[in-house]
């Protein structure tokens, strides 16, 4: 628990600004600022990214401007689950997935 | 006669000098110390631990005896009344089973490994010391737990949508085995294991609990998925043999846990040698050492050895956990060691956790 390495991926503080952000503060104390529209383009599910390729189907370009996150749930003790506005529900963002794609200066958004 | 009167002050400064060993602090900053009272030159207080289970508990008594009787002047005698407080690790209140502070989940690499046999001695041990303990048995295909812990009461429905656990030895148990008894199998594909082991784990009435030990099926599933994302598992234990093919496969399921971020209290390993009821020889018929070699690479606890015994097997043919039915044989004591290590581990996290909630900002 104590490692460098698990404080990078366990969240210290987790917070949501109505609709259209989340914000996580991580145990290294790094910042990440997720705007709605972002994450929901970057849903890891089985919807949005093919089960059988592996390659991306639903992109933050296809992703209505409006949309925002309805509800924020934690799931277990490892990962974040998001009610879209559009309706989706289906995935699940593991604490590591989400330090992977900070959208940060310094992160650069990692995969898209 | 001192003449002068032994105050508070002096005893809690005297008993800040006992250090709990696992939390690394005094017991009075860490709020052990209550209902102090001092009669004259007797002083009385109890030690509030965070386990009944605990296993420095008479180690903790005397050291608080013997720091008051020689740091403060004037006192005649120590009555040290040692309590016990299961903490609840801090998770968000909308996850929890109400009443349920601590979820133990007891897996394995794969079957045959005697999980169930030590799951059910866990639990029936931390019953003895104390503790409020509940058993599930998330084994839905393969139920054991109503072999192996004899219920007068088994569960039943409620009307009111709810499910009253059944009880053996102070433990409370739920299977479905209890749902679907005799040789009828459960045919079900994943989705129906989910919904089953969602329903056990949250509309059974479990009352207040200590301990809910969660006894898995073999290996990584659809029923381990539904575990770790229903309820906030407090941690996990992994039984193992001590041969190297089994605990490859071991690592899977500890790999697992790791992922979803299940905090490993240990690795217990089961059926470590035999003891030959003959000539009293010791066989390490699966090799030795194995797993706790491997929880020294990983850096998780080892949290002891548990022989191949044959009254092991034979108690939980007939529905008595050994550590009932036969207390003071050398395994029952193995599996009660293993239980306070466990006991341990569980306090020291309830300690680390830390809040997690999504907050509205």
């Amino acid at each position: 628990m104590a490692s460098v390495d698990e404080a990078r991926v366990t969240p210290a503080e987790i917070r949501k600004k109505g609709g259209e952000r989340i914000t996580i503060r991580w145990g290294d104390a790094h910042e990440s600022v997720f705007g709605a529209r972002y994450l929901r383009g970057r849903c890891p599910c089985a919807q949005c990214v093919s089960e059988t390729t592996g390659v991306r189907m639903v992109h933050e370009a296809h992703v209505a401007p409006d949309v925002t996150v309805g509800g924020a749930n934690l799931v277990g003790n490892y990962a974040l689950h998001f009610d879209f506005s559009d309706g989706h529900t289906t995935g699940i963002f593991a604490f590591d997935y989400l330090r992977r794609i900070c959208p940060c200066d310094v992160c650069s958004g990692g995969p898209a | 006669m001192s003449s002068q009167r032994i105050t508070e002050s002096q005893v809690l400064d005297a008993l800040r000098s006992v250090m709990d060993p696992d939390l690394h602090r005094d017991i009075v900053s860490l709020n052990f110390v209550r209902n102090l009272k001092i009669d004259g030159t007797v002083v009385s207080f109890d030690v509030n631990l965070t386990t009944p289970a605990c296993p420095v508990k008479d180690r903790l008594r005397e050291q608080s005896r013997q720091a008051v009787l020689s740091a403060v002047p004037g006192v005649t005698d120590v009555r040290v009344n040692m309590t016990a407080e299961v903490r609840r690790p801090t998770v968000p209140q909308a996850m929890q089973i109400k009443g349920v502070r601590n979820i133990v989940a007891v897996g394995s690499g794969k079957g045959g490994v005697g999980k169930s046999t030590v799951a059910t001695n866990l639990a029936a041990s931390l019953a003895r010391s104390g503790a409020k303990v509940g058993l599930l048995d998330a084994d839905i295909y393969g139920p054991t737990i109503p072999i192996m812990m004899r219920s007068s009461r088994p569960a039943e429905p409620l009307a009111n949508q709810t499910i009253q656990p059944g009880e053996a030895f102070g433990v409370k148990l739920m299977s479905m085995g209890y749902l679907s008894p005799g040789d009828q199998p459960l045919i079900w594909r994943g989705p129906m294991a989910h919904k089953a082991l969602q329903q056990t784990l949250l509309t059974t009435n479990w009352g207040e609990l200590d301990y809910l030990i969660v006894d898995l099926p073999p290996g990584t599933g659809d029923v381990h998925l539904t575990l770790v994302q229903t309820v906030p598992v407090t941690g996990a234990v992994i039984v193992s043999t001590p041969q190297d093919v089994g605990l490859q496969i071991s690592m899977k399921t500890l790999r697992m846990f790791q992922q979803t971020k299940v905090h490993l209290f240990g690795i217990l390993e089961n059926m470590s040698y035999y003891v030959c009821p003959h000539c009293g020889g010791r066989d390490e018929i699966f090799g030795h050492g194995g797993a706790a070699e491997a929880s020294r690479a990983l850096g998780v606890p080892f949290l002891g050895e548990v022989p191949l015994d044959r009254a092991i097997r034979e108690h939980a043919d007939d529905g008595v956990p050994v550590v009932i039915a036969e207390p003071e044989s050398a395994s029952a004591k193995a599996l009660d060691a293993a239980a306070g290590a466990l006991a341990q581990q569980v306090s020291i996290q309830a300690w680390k956790n830390v809040p997690l909630t999504i907050v509205e900002e």
